[in-house]
């Protein structure tokens, strides 16, 4: 969770954890975090919670508030920030440095943790953390879980052993080598003609090998990912690329 | 630094690696190791203070080979993790073979913790030391496929018929937000976060690999290489070395002298594997050309 410090010169006056709950800041006693100085306004400023971001705003107070030197109105703030109220600074930092990733999303990048050109390695928790951090800034950034489809490949035109295949493999190869799924007949046929992968995630891809295929009959250039109902012409043969429930 | 490894049996492998430190760094943190008998392929790059990163990386790729060659000699060698549902036996032995190098890595990270926090007696003695870690990428030759293993930002290219392509996708945070369309391929070049990785060995207890398999056909060149090649060098430039090779280790010390003199800013290591292609496209009709049989 981040943390407001308030500090003059050198010293820490406080620390203010920033949650739900706004935290207000200002002279008068009722403030969340009080600063007793004459050159505060009684309720000078708030730092509140906004979609998982974390925002200033200055309540039109006479002195001002400034975030890195700058004066502001309202702002988004980040680990790092320094904030000034009079001759108190209030330093914006997180118990978990990696709060400050929650910037990406925004396309806000200046993160305080990692120093350029060290690599640094996010454990499970610290992933979902993170994950979770970008899906409250940005849209939903985990694709909701769907049911799993059966990759199917029917073949409308052409000699092969069979007349479907279902792709659960990895990779599936279609021509006549030993090791090919799609087993192409006749003499010239080639060894291994196109080959079809299988992705983590679960999408397939159709990629060139001793022939280029083409899908719904543009010649692919480079390997394509395949949707339910596409057409796929390799080597002489026809298929139809199907996802089923 | 810079060590050099030559083909040790004659197949229809051309193949050459190279690691260099770069001219920023003061250690070199990426490992190679190549076993020509099992067709396989490995680099590592390693993180972490001190000597950690070299520690990590090399433990990481003795581990997998390791593990590799014991599972051919003895298909009753116990699998490490999960098996990769739809892939081949190689994949799977190498996968389980990463998982073994997660698993030593993240105990080596543990002992080097508890050298770092005996002093002061805290009960935080036996936590993994914070940044010991590495990424691996592996290539294993079988019959007409090759297997690609990765976890991390290490990569594996191809050259096929003029077509220069990633086969492995980073497993970084950059990555993941292009991946997903947050992000465009320049924003994540310029990011201060590129270096922020989603996955490594040494970290979690287990770790996902990512297993792809690929058919492998004559005149393919497959590339290895750890970020501090493909941070100085674009993909045009790379595919351009791989196009005119004349054979696999000048390829592999053009690539590194060329990052080198784009700014060497980190450890810069590349394995290169021409198939079926002996130097001067001399090569015959071989059918098999491949040592060691399917599975």
């Amino acid at each position: 969770m981040p943390k407001l410090t308030l500090k003059f010169d050198n010293a820490i006056l406080g620390e203010v954890p920033v949650g739900s709950k706004e935290v207000s800041i200002g002279r008068s006693p009722d403030n969340a975090l009080v600063i007793d100085n004459p050159a505060v306004s009684h309720y000078h400023a708030r730092v509140f919670n906004e979609e998982g971001r974390m925002m200033l705003e200055d309540f039109g107070s006479m002195n001002g508030t400034f975030v890195n030197g700058q004066r502001i109105k309202m702002v988004m703030l980040k680990p790092g920030d320094r904030v000034t109220v009079g001759k108190h600074t209030i330093v914006v930092s997180d118990s978990n440095d990696l709060d400050g990733f929650a910037t990406v999303g925004a396309g806000v990048a200046k993160p305080a943790a990692p120093k350029i050109n060290e690599t640094v390695m996010l454990d499970t928790k610290e992933r979902r953390e993170f994950l979770k951090k970008v899906a409250a800034v940005g849209e939903s950034a985990q694709v909701a879980p769907t049911r799993v489809k059966v990759a199917t490949l029917i073949v409308r035109s052409g000699k092969t052993d069979r007349q479907e295949y279902s792709l659960t493999d990895k990779l599936t190869v279609v021509g006549k080598s030993a090791l090919a799924t799609v087993k192409l007949k006749g003499w010239f046929a080639p060894k291994a003609a196109a080959q079809i992968n299988r992705r983590e995630d679960n999408s397939y891809y159709i990629g060139a090998a001793d022939k280029t295929p083409s899908v719904n009959g543009n010649t692919i250039t480079h390997p394509t990912k395949l949707s339910s109902g596409d057409l796929i012409a390799v080597a002489g043969i026809q298929m139809e690329f199907v996802l089923r429930d | 630094m810079s060590t050099t490894a030559k083909p040790m049996i004659a197949s229809a492998l051309d193949f050459a690696a190279r690691s260099d430190t770069g001219r920023a760094r003061e250690n070199n943190e990426d490992s190679f190791r190549i076993a020509a008998e099992l067709g396989l392929f490995i680099l590592s790059d390693g993180m972490g203070g001190l000597d950690a990163g070299e520690v990590a990386s090399k433990l990481a790729v003795e581990t997998i080979y390791a593990q590799c060659r014991d599972a051919e000699s003895n298909p009753e060698l116990p699998y490490e993790g999960e098996r990769v549902d739809g892939a081949s036996e190689t994949s799977n032995r190498l996968a389980s073979a990463i998982q073994m190098a997660n698993r030593l890595v993240r105990a080596a990270a543990a002992d080097e913790g508890e050298i770092e926090h005996s002093d002061d007696g805290s009960d935080g003695a036996s936590r993994p030391q914070k940044g010991m870690g590495a990424t691996v990428v592996a290539l294993q030759f079988f019959a007409d496929r090759v297997s690609v293993a990765h976890v991390g930002d290490s990569r594996a290219y191809r050259l096929r018929s003029g077509e220069f392509l990633q086969l492995t996708d980073d497993h970084s945070l950059v990555a993941q937000q292009v991946r997903e369309g947050r992000m465009t391929e320049a924003e994540a070049e310029a990011s201060p976060l590129k270096n922020v990785l989603m996955r490594a060995l040494g970290v979690d207890e287990t770790v996902e690999v990512e297993v792809d398999e690929e058919i492998a056909i004559e005149g393919d060149t497959y590339l290895l290489c750890s970020d501090g090649l493909t941070r100085e060098l674009t993909d045009g430039q790379i595919a351009a070395i791989l196009t005119e090779m004349t054979d696999a280790q000048s390829a592999a010390d053009q690539l590194i002298d060329l990052a080198n003199l784009a700014g060497g800013g980190d450890n810069i290591t590349a394995i290169v594997v021409r198939v079926g292609a002996k130097s001067g496209g001399t090569l015959g009709k071989i059918g098999r050309w491949i040592t060691r049989s399917g599975n």
